[in-house]
């Protein structure tokens, strides 16, 4: 008989497959049992598991594009978190030009963050078209 | 918070006295709360023979009250008086029967007639027994547009004031402030804003919301017009634009009007009631502030979300700026481009 090994045999559990697990038992336990308002926020709370799975795999592609860009457009740098922060107040102290190369970066960055918060968003089947030329380019 | 049981006893010995000349009945039965509604609750009930509807503020706005700015919306007080002023007029809107302030055991609410109708956009923008309907609801959101716009404000409540672009600008910078300034595509979508604003126009009385989503329809077009809550004053192209915006399409992206119309027959629409023509471009720079308004609603949610108040659809809608954020940027662009 052939014995188990490491490979054949998984015993740990991720945290994406945590996720596809309570997503599973949202969708096929809580939300058919559950009616009215119960029932609806089970289907918010089924997307919003979908949003965490997808932020954890583009989060880090979201991390390069904006140390990149604190190092354009961010003269005195900025911590990983904050690059987002500092360049909406540096814009609003229009410290920044806005020519293609900037908003080339804000498409860029825009296409990952609803990918990772609604792909589905009608709009951005449009953007991604029109952009994905430009902003692998920029 | 009121259970649903509660709910009833309160509605029950409220409604006993205030619809007692008006609509038959002894108890409030089959009440149900509809889906949907992240600020406030819709609920339906029988009383007697008469389908009625119940909108109710249960939460405290205390936490972003203090925001200049009107984003939550009205008191549900003040939007029962708007509808008050837009039933004398040709706009279909329900028929307010009972209202209660805040103080009241019930909660800030009012109760209005039903009108029979689709609300849900998944059903009758596609659906094609709506196919008539759609074809005709541009044009009629144009004439209903323009005679909300003709109500006079001097009737309207006092926190429904005049204001200008600067004051938007002021208010809409302030906040994104507040929320920490998290998003560099509002405040470029706000700079953009600002450095094209068109002249001061005249203030008329905008519905504020007046979307696919608030819109009750039948087989012969609009039937009802619900939702009076973001009511405020602006110039008439505003409320043109925020129908129009990407966000309210819902999915219908070739139809620019709500999702199922087109420009020209809102705008022919309007001309019939107004007698002047509302010009496109206009038409569209609101529609770039619409998008950004709606970013302000998605932050506005995650704050409240924050303080205590809310469930998973309120966190949820937060994520929801960056739709908001997507279309200013790709909307700017067709500017531009334009």
């Amino acid at each position: 008989m052939k014995q188990d090994t490491e490979a054949d045999v998984q015993s740990d559990v991720s945290a994406d497959e945590l996720l596809r697990a309570v997503k599973q038992f949202l969708r096929e336990s809580a939300i058919p049992a559950l009616s009215g308002r119960d029932q609806f926020n089970a289907r918010v709370a089924a997307n919003v598991l979908g949003i965490i799975e997808r932020e954890q795999a583009l989060r880090p592609e979201l991390t390069m594009l904006d140390q990149d860009a604190a190092e354009k457009w961010l003269p005195r740098g900025a911590a990983e978190q904050d690059v987002g922060v500092e360049i909406a107040r540096a814009l609003a102290n229009r410290q920044i030009a806005t020519d293609e190369l900037f908003v080339n970066y804000l498409k860029a960055r825009q296409l990952l963050v609803t990918a990772i918060n609604n792909p589905r968003y009608p709009s951005r089947m449009i953007a991604e078209r029109r952009w994905r030329n430009s902003v692998d380019g920029g | 918070m009121t259970s649903p049981e509660g709910l009833k006893q309160l509605l029950n010995r409220a409604l006993r006295e205030q619809l007692a000349a008006t609509i038959p009945g002894e108890s409030v039965a089959q009440l149900t709360r509809l889906s949907g509604g992240a600020n406030n609750e819709t609920w339906r009930l029988m009383w007697g023979e008469t389908p009625l509807i119940l909108r109710r503020r249960p939460f405290s706005t205390d936490a972003v009250a203090d925001l200049e700015g009107n984003i939550l919306g009205l008191s549900l007080v003040d939007e029962a008086a708007v509808i008050g002023l837009a039933n004398e007029t040709d706009v279909p809107a329900p028929q307010v029967h009972a209202v209660f302030d805040s103080a009241h055991p019930i909660g800030e609410a009012f109760l209005m007639g039903f009108i029979p109708g689709e609300s849900i956009p998944q059903r009758w923008l596609a659906d094609e027994d709506y196919a008539d309907a759609r074809n005709q609801l541009a044009y009629q959101c144009g004439e209903a547009l323009a005679r909300i716009h003709t109500i006079d404000c001097s009737q309207l409540p006092k926190t429904i004031g005049p204001t200008t672009l600067e004051k938007r600008f002021d208010a809409a910078q302030k906040r994104l402030h507040t929320f920490g300034d998290i998003s560099p595509v509002m405040q470029f979508g706000l700079n953009w804003l600002m450095d094209h604003a068109p002249s001061e126009a005249p203030c008329v009385l905008l519905h504020g919301d007046f979307r696919t989503g608030n819109l009750l329809i039948d087989k012969n077009g609009l039937a009802g017009v619900l939702d009076w809550e973001l009511t405020h004053q602006g110039p008439a192209e505003e409320d043109l634009g925020y129908l129009c915006t990407n966000v309210w399409r819902f999915g219908q992206l070739d139809k620019p009007v709500g999702g199922f119309g087109h420009y020209a027959d809102l705008i022919a629409g309007y001309e019939s009631i107004a007698g002047w023509t509302p010009a496109l471009e206009a038409i569209r720079y609101w529609e770039i502030f619409a998008a950004l308004s709606w970013g302000l609603v998605c932050q506005t949610m995650g704050a409240l979300w924050h303080s205590g108040q809310g469930d998973v659809e309120r966190a949820a809608v937060a994520r929801r700026r960056s739709e908001a954020e997507l279309d200013i940027l790709l909307l700017i662009e067709e500017w531009n481009a334009s």
